[in-house]
């Protein structure tokens, strides 16, 4: 593919490629971060690139159907119910530590 | 380079860095404001695809609702910078990083061998009136996905009961030790 090519014209696999970017960006700070309010804006990064994916095979289709753009709102109230449930569980852990490393989640049994 | 592409590059671009800064500033509140700046970039993105309700209902939700829980509740809990931001160990942080980058390498193959294959001539759909386009996705919402949103309903009633329980525990945030 020529660099100018790709420069000029933006399409599917441009947006894929972003998308991709920004997952394994999201990955990478869940993985390394260890303040949990941190690890739960990654997983909202994630999400995101999630949607981009949807929404971009939703307009590059050969049949225009909006069934991606659907799916991303079901993804959006999943994504605001894991970030209540996750900073209410946030709360918890600073209530007993003072602090919110992931490392305290293991005392919160029982 | 046209004026479509170079607003997706610039976008893009913006999308990529904010994300870089959520991950590796170590002031919460800097990952917080890198984060809001990510969801509008992403916003910008759906809009340059014509997906203009879902950029709106981005901007709504992601940059308004969930950006201002994120910042309520650190605001809460009145973090200073952190001294050990990133998890130690060396041979771990070793691992984390190496299957980071298998799981990147496979998504970008992934990528790489469809668009190859199967979009490398599609066309993009013809684009439609804004209005008709959210009148579409409105039909597709309440009349063929109509259980999973009414479900959708139920499970944010759920969890917001179930938040407000888990916070109630122990008698609060400002509970005596």
């Amino acid at each position: 593919m020529p660099i100018n090519d790709a420069l000029l014209n933006v399409g599917l696999s441009h947006y894929l490629i972003l998308s991709a970017l920004l997952f394994t960006l999201g990955l990478l700070g869940v993985l390394l971060r260890r303040n949990v309010i941190v690890i739960l804006m990654s997983i909202e990064l994630m999400l995101n690139a999630v949607n981009i994916t949807f929404v971009a095979f939703s307009r590059y289709s050969p049949t225009a159907n909006m069934d991606g753009q659907a799916m991303v709102f079901f993804v959006m109230t999943i994504a605001a119910a894991e970030a209540a449930v996750g900073l209410a569980l946030a709360t918890t852990i600073f209530k007993k530590f003072r602090e919110v490393n992931i490392r305290y989640f293991e005392h919160l049994k029982g | 380079m046209t004026a479509d592409s170079l607003l997706f590059f610039i976008l893009a671009a913006m999308t990529v860095g904010s994300a870089l800064v959520v991950i590796l500033a170590s002031n919460p509140i800097f990952c917080s404001l890198a984060l809001a700046m990510a969801m509008i970039s992403v916003a910008g993105i759906f809009a340059s695809l014509n997906a203009w309700f879902v950029a709106g209902v981005q901007l709504i939700v992601y940059a308004g609702a969930v950006m201002v829980l994120f910042v309520m509740v650190l605001m809460l809990f009145d973090l200073k910078d952190e001294v050990r931001a990133f998890s130690r160990g060396l041979v771990s942080g070793f691992f984390k990083i190496a299957s980071v980058a298998v799981i990147g390498g496979v998504i970008a193959a992934a990528v790489w061998m469809s668009t190859e294959t199967i979009f490398s001539t599609a066309p993009a759909a013809p684009t439609v009136n804004a209005t008709v386009a959210t009148k579409q996705l409105a039909d597709l919402l309440f009349k063929k996905y109509l259980f999973s949103f009414e479900a959708m309903g139920a499970l944010l009633l759920i969890i917001a009961i179930g938040a407000v329980a888990l916070s109630r525990i122990e008698g609060g945030t400002h509970a005596d030790k």
